[in-house]
């Protein structure tokens, strides 16, 4: 009892938090001074054609990045995960870290070397510079900023299927075929599940994304909804505005799921006993590393040398810290707080996942997902129509609607990872607790919790990540006075000196990464000795 | 003449070893049965002839011909010439019955033509009947140890390895497969070794049997009976 109590408590607070912001917004954009209107959707319909331009622009960037992010991704994931590429732990880390980090941070190093007055107009003619500026500064120079910050996704999820396809499939065509033949028609067929979704994944997110088409001056449908709340404070003309996101994000995972829900491309566990195969790259195996290092150092080394070399003296960081150790602060502390909370969240949803023990454990499932790929900005809004009254403005006007907004979008980390964690404990273990007359919060706390540390940590850190480089909801909902790092670094980009700005890049990029590095170490650590 | 001969082949696992200097010959036409119990390295010794594995040290030769030596492949698995009935059967569950049997000849890149007719030869000869088109998910057990055995069939091996392949199925259906493997063996002259630690198969299958324990042969016996 008490474990399907707190189960449909947890799975209530994600709706309360996450699903009822999302119905606000939609109920609001019919509502005008408190009577039914449909006054916006038709100042929408009259500017139909600028919002069709801009969803246009929108989509065809999303696409464009999604299908970079797979045609990389892909193969570099078969790399890292199956192959025997010398270094491939590393590249794999090394190739996360822009997935880690806003993906602005990444858009503000490029901009210091193809940018007006950055290192290539040093080095080439003023002609060539022009021309790579100004694709720089345009649809071309978004696809590439985004690709580099989602392609980690498609890497990530190709190595980790790869790695669960059952090893004698591919035994079984190794005798009858080389790896080419093998990849192509069974380990990638069987994978493709994960690979469409990582692609759809890759696409929503850059659909949503606003902090680079901000820095790169690409007018994109969310900038629209921003520019519409924050610059003309239209909140009807921005709730109508976020309904087609709304509608297109619905529209995608519907078809995602249409497509994919097919049992036969469901991935069977390994058999005990299976041993997973590398493939041997033979004499290409150093001309492969040098391509893909090569890959790495330009893609992530030197956008994040560049900022390190830029920011390069006491006093940008001096500066850095002066105006901005407010912002320094509160992000972390919100951070913190997000994943803390994230992860009792994300735990209980986990572990419905895990047991199904309510009925309604799919739907929450299909919630957390729904909500992770809404835009940001979306949320946020939702956040406005549902918190900013009278009556909760002592929520919506304290960091609390921060964290509501977190827990909002991220659930599905913590929870997915939870789960899958949860997966690896055998049943029985929790099932011989019960018997020994345990309750369901004994055995929590005796079996389960320890056992899924290691997970738990994970999706804190995971957690605490992406409340960190969390741009859409921060923006568009931060109470006065406190704004979070990554939203200062945007509104100081306008007038702030370069070095100042990439000197807080560096410091937002430490403090994502430090906890990461310093965890990692004593995991490692932990491990070794036990 | 030898068709398969290890000379002092061992391998290593996570510091373990599994095959500790294991020499054996097995001659051209013989059904040999390993025969040991869980963990002794019968398994370890059909990958290590079909070159899914290295060796860590000694020879592999496959008729006559090194395939394996001094811890390195000389012979990719699809060069040896070897079909496999594995244990899950591991048939793939996004083909149908005809793109598993014909998967090995599209990657010989056979002709269309040519391609049809052996995938209907094996399909008649191992008795499956109309299932061609199906997904293996949609036959009985039975069924898809046919379809397996046509795979393993399909491109004319001159070995055919067999690692526990009857071990989900019912004691009346064993009986009758197992009848299948012998006369199919008799009619087509491959190289059998197969994999069981059921002592009743052994004495079913083997024209020798191989007695495995911590990766070398414990004993070896000679069975008495002809298919």
């Amino acid at each position: 009892m008490e474990k399907r109590l707190t189960l449909a408590t947890a799975a209530a607070l994600l709706a309360v938090i996450g699903l009822l912001p999302v119905l606000a917004m939609v109920a609001s954009s019919f509502h005008i001074s408190g009577s039914f209107s449909l006054k916006a959707y038709q100042a929408l319909l009259a500017s139909s054609q600028q919002y069709a331009l801009l969803l246009g622009r929108s989509v065809l960037l999303s696409f464009l990045t999604s299908a970079l992010a797979t045609v990389v991704g892909v193969p570099l994931g078969v790399l890292v995960g199956k192959s025997d590429l010398p270094w491939r732990g590393a590249f794999a880390v090394l190739f996360t870290v822009p997935l880690l980090i806003p993906p602005y941070l990444i858009a503000v190093a490029w901009g210091a070397i193809v940018g007006k007055g950055g290192w290539i107009s040093q080095a080439f003619p003023s002609a060539t510079s022009d021309l790579l500026s100004a694709a720089f500064f345009g649809l071309p120079g978004c696809t590439v900023v985004l690709f580099t910050a989602f392609m980690p996704l498609v890497m990530l999820l190709t190595t980790t299927y790869v790695g669960v396809v059952n090893p004698r499939w591919e035994d079984a065509g190794r005798l009858v075929s080389r790896w080419p033949h093998v990849l192509r028609r069974i380990t990638l067929p069987l994978i493709t599940p994960a690979i469409l979704f990582a692609a759809v994944l890759v696409f929503l997110l850059a659909f949503g994304e606003v902090g680079v088409p901000t820095y790169l001056r690409y007018p994109v449908y969310p900038l629209e909804i921003l520019t519409q709340f924050a610059a003309f404070y239209d909140f009807g003309a921005a709730t109508a505005a976020a309904i087609p996101m709304l509608l297109v994000t619905l529209a995608i995972l519907a078809l995602e799921y249409r497509l994919l829900h097919n049992p036969i491309l469901e991935l069977r566990a390994v058999m005990p006993g299976a041993t997973r195969r590398q493939i041997a790259l033979g004499h290409w195996r150093f001309a492969v590393f040098g391509t893909v290092l090569g890959w790495a150092l330009l893609t992530v080394v030197l956008p994040l040398a560049v900022l390190l070399i830029q920011s390069a003296s006491p006093s940008a960081y001096i500066e850095a810290f002066s105006r901005a150790s407010g912002s320094i602060v509160r992000s972390l502390a919100f951070a913190v707080i997000g994943a803390t909370a994230l992860t009792l969240l994300g735990f209980c949803c986990g572990y419905l996942i895990h047991s199904r023990a309510l009925p309604l454990w799919r739907s929450v499932d299909a919630l957390a997902l729904f909500l992770f790929t809404l835009p940001g900005i979306v949320i946020g809004i939702g956040l406005v129509s549902l918190w900013n009254t009278p009556m909760t403005n002592a929520i919506y006007g304290s960091p609390a609607i921060l964290i509501l907004g977190y827990l909002a979008q991220y659930t599905v980390l913590p929870m997915r990872i939870t789960s899958a964690s949860l997966d690896s404990i055998p049943r029985s273990l929790e099932h011989a607790a019960q018997l020994g007359g345990a309750s369901w919060f004994m055995s929590l706390n005796y079996i389960l919790l320890p056992l899924a540390k290691r997970g738990l940590i994970a999706a804190w850190l995971i957690s605490y990540v992406f409340c960190l480089r969390d741009i859409g909801i921060s923006m568009t909902v931060y109470p006065p006075g406190s704004d979070t790092l990554p939203v200062r670094i945007l509104t100081l980009m306008a007038n702030g000196a370069p070095s100042l700005i990439a000197a807080l890049c560096v410091i937002l990029i430490v403090v994502t990464l430090l906890p990461l590095g310093v965890v990692s170490f004593w995991l490692r650590h932990s491990a070794r000795q036990s | 003449m030898s068709m398969i001969e290890f000379r002092a082949v061992s391998k290593v696992y996570t510091g373990r070893r599994v095959i500790d200097a294991l020499s054996l010959e097995i001659k051209a036409g013989e059904r040999v049965v390993l025969f040991g119990p869980s963990g002794c390295g019968k398994s370890t010794v059909l990958h290590l002839i079909t070159g899914l594995v290295t060796p860590e040290s000694g020879d592999i030769l496959i008729n006559d011909e090194l395939v394996a030596a001094g811890g390195r492949i000389l012979r990719e698995p699809e060069q040896r010439g070897i079909g496999m009935v594995f244990q899950d059967l591991a048939l793939w569950p996004h083909m149908t019955v005809s793109e598993n049997i014909e998967f090995g000849l599209r990657a010989r890149k056979i002709p269309d033509e040519e391609r049809q007719k052996r995938v209907r030869d094996v399909v008649d000869l191992v008795g499956l009947g109309d299932y061609l088109n199906v997904r293996p998910g949609e036959l009985s057990g039975g069924q898809q140890q046919r379809v397996a055995l046509a795979r393993a069939l399909a491109l004319a091996p001159r070995i055919v390895l067999m690692d526990e392949p009857l071990s989900s199925l019912d004691e009346a259906l064993k009986i009758q497969i197992r009848k299948e493997i012998l006369r199919l063996q008799c009619q087509l002259g491959f190289t059998l070794v197969y994999v069981t630690h059921n002592r009743d198969e052994a004495k079913q299958l083997g024209t020798r049997t191989m007695h495995l324990r911590n990766g070398r042969i414990d004993s070896a016996l000679n069975m008495d009976h002809t298919a």
